[in-house]
């Protein structure tokens, strides 16, 4: 009776939900594959060129550029953040007012990145805050160049450590807080030092939710777009080429403005390229950090 | 305790770390109340009198008041459609009522992994064959759309987390599928039901991408693109910084004020899906 009456249920508590679904993520996935084998600038007609606009990105140095600085922040703004996040962990659990000092670490999360990208341009500009402090108070004749081309990128990953570090500092708490005291005790009593504590019991135990931050965190890196987008106070037009991502490079396709008419096909393809990238690396590191979960 | 010694450097560092982020966040605050030139020229003097000059040239000139009434109402709207929809749906994906669960709830994963620049053109061409583009109704269409993988995935791992004992008791008093979802389920499951509100809410809130290809009207855009096109109108007439920091104000603070108020449910909303 029970099984009857959810049988009949189900369609109609699904459908609602799996028809957005379907319409406004799944479907457009798909026509965007049709979308990225064609040449159109979305007015006129459309003509079918193939695999065409891979084949171009394949030899696209501002899409290697964007790639890297895509990998960039994986890699190392991801390494930092999760190395940070776990330290922070360690800190916050024994101390004092941890939620607070944690809330507070979380807030850059809620912001749009916009802010810190709008207000690092007043802070750093050459006449900026920073440069007056420095001249000022620390006496430097000859500051840094913060938003020079080169530097850009680098205070970007910055922010954007600052901005996911309260996120995930957040996860792992969650994780390492489930791990028993009884744990640690018997630690205590072996005479285990810090080290061993953490390298025997606390990553063993949260070792699933590591895995969990590794995806959470490659999905969100390829987003990373109104960072860069609005970086240093924002240009009329597109940043510079050398702080694209594969987010920036995908809307700039259709949406850079440059004179040049809109190519929607490069936008779909550069898009699920980059898509097709990140789930390679999500099935490495699956791999790579897949281990038997520890039941406690 | 044990490590309290050795730790108190990392401690210190923390507290910094956190003393910084307070500042710097009353510090845009306070300069925003400040007129531009004293912005530049004392950018450590408080602004006595305080002058709320800023904020009307960012609602006059920045059409930010506009811009925020579009935020809340697209916000605000799709948040809470995004929650009524997903949340039968979570329910019966997770008591898996029959073999199209697990598939189903693998699609909805997925959709997670999908980012907006993928979706972006397909979207705005079938809102745009809609005659939906720069209305609040296509905007807010995308945004229930594009949130139903988390909130549902969220959601079925909340759901999961309820005992089934209370929906059993429903049962043999003859209750059918709905009503013990709608009288028995939902009372409980309020507190997960606030907190995807809330994280969706501030998702669509920031949401950039999506409102800057959408709306490309000044009466129907929403506040991250009235920022980013007051940040480009200054590109010539030189930065109003103080304007600039009202804006800023008027995304960041309702926010702030958000988290401050049901924060607690935000964080714990992080670790609702993951199971255990």
């Amino acid at each position: 009776m029970i099984s009857r009456s959810r049988q009949r249920a189900f369609v109609p508590m699904v459908a609602p939900a799996f028809a957005f679904l379907l319409t406004f993520v799944l479907g457009p996935a798909l026509y965007a594959v049709w979308i990225s084998l064609q040449e159109t600038a979305g007015y006129g007609e459309a003509r079918f060129v193939g695999l065409r606009n891979y084949v171009r990105l394949v030899g696209d140095p501002i899409f290697h550029q964007a790639l890297l600085n895509t990998l960039k922040l994986l890699v190392i703004a991801g390494g930092a953040t999760f190395l940070i996040g776990f330290a922070l962990t360690m800190v916050l659990r024994e101390m004092r007012g941890r939620l607070i000092a944690r809330n507070v670490l979380f807030f850059p999360n809620i912001v749009s990145a916009l802010v810190p990208a709008i207000v690092a341009g007043f802070l750093f500009n050459p006449d900026g805050l920073v440069n007056t402090i420095l001249r000022g108070v620390f006496g430097v004749e000859d500051p840094p160049k913060w938003l020079s081309v080169d530097n850009t990128f680098a205070l970007i990953m910055i922010v954007a450590i600052w901005a996911a570090v309260g996120y995930y500092t957040t996860i792992i708490m969650a994780a390492v807080d489930r791990i028993p005291r009884y744990f640690y005790e018997d630690c205590a009593l072996m005479g285990a030092n810090a080290w061993q504590r953490m390298r025997h019991v606390t990553i063993p135990l949260s070792w699933d939710v590591f895995s969990v931050c590794a995806l959470l965190w490659t999905i969100s890196s390829i987003k990373v777009f109104e960072l860069v987008l609005v970086f240093g106070g924002g240009t009329a037009g597109m940043p510079p080429n050398k702080t694209w991502t594969v987010a920036l490079y995908s809307y700039a396709a259709t949406y850079g403005g440059s004179g040049s008419p809109p190519e929607l096909g490069m936008t779909a393809a550069s898009a699920l390229f980059s898509l097709l990238i990140a789930a390679l690396i999500v099935l490495l590191l699956r791999r790579a950090l897949d281990r038997e979960a520890i039941q406690f | 305790m044990r490590t309290t010694r050795s730790l108190a450097p990392m401690r210190a560092a923390v507290w910094t770390i956190v003393a910084a982020n307070v500042a710097l966040l009353a510090w845009v605050v306070i300069t925003s109340l400040k007129t531009t030139r004293d912005v530049f020229d004392h950018p450590w003097r408080l602004p006595i009198p305080p002058t709320l000059d800023n904020y009307l040239t960012a609602l006059e000139v920045g059409n930010f008041g506009r811009a925020a009434v579009n935020s809340v109402i697209v916000g605000l709207v799709s948040s809470v459609l995004a929650v009524v929809i997903a949340a039968p749906a979570a329910y019966a994906l997770s008591r898996t009522m029959n073999r199209a669960g697990r598939p189903l709830t693998l699609l909805f994963a997925l959709g997670t992994g999908v980012p907006t620049q993928v979706i972006l053109l397909p979207i705005f061409l079938m809102l745009s064959s809609l005659e939906l583009t720069s209305t609040l109704t296509g905007l807010t269409l995308a945004y229930i759309g594009t949130a139903m993988p988390f909130t549902v995935f969220l959601l079925t791992g909340f759901f999961r987390s309820l005992p089934g004992e209370l929906e059993e008791a429903a049962a043999l008093d003859g209750a059918g599928a709905w009503t013990t979802f709608l009288r028995v389920v939902l009372p409980v499951a309020r507190p997960g039901l606030v907190t995807v509100f809330v994280l969706q809410l501030i998702v669509s809130w920031n949401e950039t991408m999506l409102a800057l290809v959408l709306m490309q009207e000044t009466e129907r855009e929403t506040l991250p693109v009235a920022l980013i096109g007051f940040a480009q109108q200054q590109q010539y007439t030189g930065t109003n910084w103080g304007g600039m920091f009202a804006g800023i104000c008027v995304v960041v603070l309702p926010m702030i004020a958000l988290f401050a108020w049901v924060g607690r449910r935000v964080t714990d909303g992080l670790t609702l899906g993951m199971g255990k």
